[in-house]
């Protein structure tokens, strides 16, 4: 009997020590160097609170701050409720349904460097199907160049992130569908609701754990955001799509300013972190209810 | 049994004997010219010196860039000859001593009788050489001798003229300037080119090194004249969504007319394109002051932690050989460093001519500035490319960097 409760710890010991190493442990690493000067290579200079002080001043910092609550926005407000239309449209039988939902589904199946890729040939300015499509329809004053405008070019990056997250958002939403308990919906059918009071009084809220991951997941995507940016723009034209990952990569490992990239992180972190706890607070707040 | 454990022993043996020693290199020559080019350097190599065998790793340029610093720091190095350019570049590194000193490659000669004298001082650190030239190339004004010729255009020598062809073209429906600023660096040629012709090399030397106040007024003007073709509306549209080969595709389908751009630009073009490519030199600013260049020298080093370093020296010794070098310069109509090469082809010769004649020549903005001065700078050149109004506060915050950079 013993015996058995310590499996379970002996079987985590191994992935434990790999998740401190490569986890755990470099993140206490960036705390320490985020109070340093270094520059990757020599000795690390000790400099308390300046680099964050630096950050407080750096424009291009607050820039990308910006730009990491204009993809929150964006993620939120696009992807939950489009996220949660296709997933009542794919929730229904109709024929063909399998291949829209693979359609709609596909962007999923890539990582977003092949998405950035993608949404580059399809941006690019003279030859991209957008402008193309802009042009051939005679709404040519609407082609913009979408990349390298400094005022457009963040909502085209979130543009092309969204192909990738509003499936995902439908698929949390398909999962919470299942959970709908069937009774109550036929229930509320012979007490006479139409379908707009059952989707409000008996859908919506069996949705609301899904609804929460939904957010949670979108939030802290949002500020984790990098790959598309990187891609797409290198953070350019001069930082303006720039977000706070991306410019924490340009500062370590283009300019040789580790210190100030890991101060960068530090922020980043503490953002995340503020949102993964609200997240855990309202988790067991309802587990208390239950 | 025993007799299986001898065989075993004689196959270790023969192998212990046959086992080649290996030199890594890690190469950012990515565009499949160049690879191709020094893949076939690497081959001839193998042959003469069957005691070694050659690993090339080879990276995306701009990736390479911020790798590099990875395997020079690492306590266990991994590549025994890195690529690199010469000048502030390399010296950043040589500097830290992460780079060892190459006195080896000459034993029983001196520099001089590989390279010109001229290059040693970009390649070498306190007075002690840590690089090895391969090939350089020039800058020059890349245009379609067809596109000029049906358009009745002569090669501009002076602004004035400069400013005209710009106007014939944009007049027929050609975007007079190809350019590509996804990665800055092809603005920072702008930058030196017109620097040089404004200011003169002195101070273009100064400037890089951090001396200079980017505030200062004898630099707005090379802004003032910048913005003449910024605000006509020479360069090419959008050129920010761009890279630098797709900048120069527009020059080669005939929809841009000129491309300011190093000689590596035919690395890339069509072979139908190709001997349609000529350059010229770009067009005098100020008459007073004397023709200088960018002259950008790419080769090799040995990182101080390099596992084999005597096979790393053998490697270098060949690859500083007239042999190697000629071979590498016509395969990609480059410039060889070594002394004893002569131009490979016409083109090369136009190139070098124009060169002799200069008064002197430059590295490039990111190769002569610290680094992150040049990643600075260079995305506020890009600024100054789509802003040319905000000229005096964005050169102020780049004081701003630069005091900042150059104190510690």
């Amino acid at each position: 009997m013993k015996k058995n409760k310590l499996t379970p710890y002996l079987f985590l010991i191994a992935p434990l020590c790999m998740y401190s190493i490569w986890v755990i442990y470099p993140i206490f690493q960036t705390f320490v160097v985020s109070f340093t000067k270094w520059d990757g290579m020599t000795k690390m200079r000790f400099i308390g609170l300046e680099n964050f002080k630096r950050l407080i001043n750096d424009n291009y910092f607050g820039l990308s701050l910006l730009n990491n609550i204009k993809w929150m926005i964006g993620f939120v407000l696009l992807s939950i409720p489009l996220g949660l239309i296709f997933a009542l449209l794919m929730d229904q039988k109709f024929p063909g349904h399998k291949i829209y939902k693979s359609l709609v589904y596909l962007p999923m199946a890539l990582s977003f460097v092949v998405i950035g890729q993608i949404w580059s040939w399809v941006l690019e300015p003279t030859g991209g199907i957008v402008n193309a499509f802009l042009k051939s329809i005679g709404l040519e004053q609407f082609a913009k160049p979408w990349l390298s405008d400094p005022k457009i070019v963040t909502y085209s990056l979130i543009a092309a992130a969204l192909w990738r997250q509003i499936p995902y958002a439908m698929i949390l939403f398909l999962a919470g569908l299942k959970n709908v308990s069937k009774e109550l919906v036929e229930a509320a059918i012979v007490d006479g609701a139409n379908s707009t009071q059952r989707f409000w009084y008996v859908i919506l809220p069996a949705l609301k754990p899904a609804m929460v991951i939904a957010i949670t997941v979108n939030i802290i995507d949002s500020l984790r955001a990098f790959d598309v940016v990187f891609v797409m723009t290198r953070g350019g034209p001069f930082y303006s799509s720039s977000v706070m990952a991306n410019y924490m990569y340009v500062q370590a490992f283009h300019n040789y300013r580790m210190g100030y990239g890991a101060s960068i992180a530090v922020v980043q972190f503490g953002i995340t972190l503020g949102f993964i706890i609200m997240y855990l607070l309202n988790v067991l707040k309802k587990e208390e209810r239950d | 049994m025993r007799k299986f454990l001898v065989i075993c022993f004689a196959i270790l043996i023969v192998f212990t004997v046959l086992a080649k020693e290996k030199i890594i290199v890690n190469s950012y020559m990515s565009d499949p010219a160049p690879r191709k080019a020094f893949a076939d350097l690497v081959k001839i190599f193998e042959e003469k010196y069957p005691d070694y065998e050659v690993v090339i790793n080879t990276f995306a340029h701009e990736d390479f860039k911020t790798l590099l610093r990875t395997w020079l720091a690492a306590p266990k190095g991994t590549a025994d000859v890195v690529t690199w350019f010469a000048g502030e570049r390399m010296r950043y590194f040589a500097e830290m001593g992460l780079i060892t000193p190459l006195e080896e490659v000459f034993q029983g000669s001196r520099w001089e009788d590989y390279f010109p004298a001229s290059f040693k001082s970009t390649c070498s650190y306190d007075n002690k050489i840590y690089f090895i030239p391969q090939s350089w190339y020039w800058w020059g004004v890349y245009y379609r001798k067809s596109v000029f010729d049906k358009l009745g255009i002569k090669e501009p020598k002076t602004w004035d003229e400069f400013l005209n062809v710009c106007e014939t073209l944009k007049k027929n429906g050609i975007a007079p300037i190809a350019i590509g600023t996804k990665f800055p660096w092809t603005a920072a040629g702008w930058f030196d080119i017109l620097n040089l012709r404004i200011n003169g090399l002195d101070y273009h030397i100064d400037l890089t090194a951090g001396k200079v106040p980017y505030n200062d007024p004898k630099l707005l003007k090379v802004f003032e004249y910048w913005r003449q073709l910024i605000e006509k509306g020479y360069f090419l549209p959008n050129h920010a969504a761009y890279e630098w080969q797709e900048g120069a595709t527009f020059l080669f389908r005939g929809q841009a007319g000129m491309y300011y751009m190093g000689q590596f630009i035919k690395d890339v073009a069509p072979t139908e394109v190709k001997d349609d490519l000529d350059f010229f030199r770009f067009p005098v600013i100020d008459s007073s002051v004397p023709l200088y260049e960018e002259t950008p020298i790419d080769g090799f080093m040995i990182p101080t932690n390099a596992p084999n370093k005597k096979g790393a020296i053998v490697f270098l010794k060949f690859i500083a050989s007239k042999e190697a070098q000629e071979k590498f310069a016509k395969d990609l109509g480059r410039l060889a460093a070594n002394v004893e090469v002569t131009p490979p082809d016409e083109h090369a010769k136009k190139g070098l001519d124009m060169i002799v004649a200069s008064s002197g020549v430059a590295q490039f903005y990111d190769r002569d500035t610290n680094p992150e001065m040049a990643e600075v700078g260079m995305n506020a050149f890009i600024e100054f490319m789509q802003n040319p109004g905000k000229i005096n506060s964005i050169l102020d915050r780049l004081e701003q960097e630069r005091k900042r950079i150059y104190s510690k």
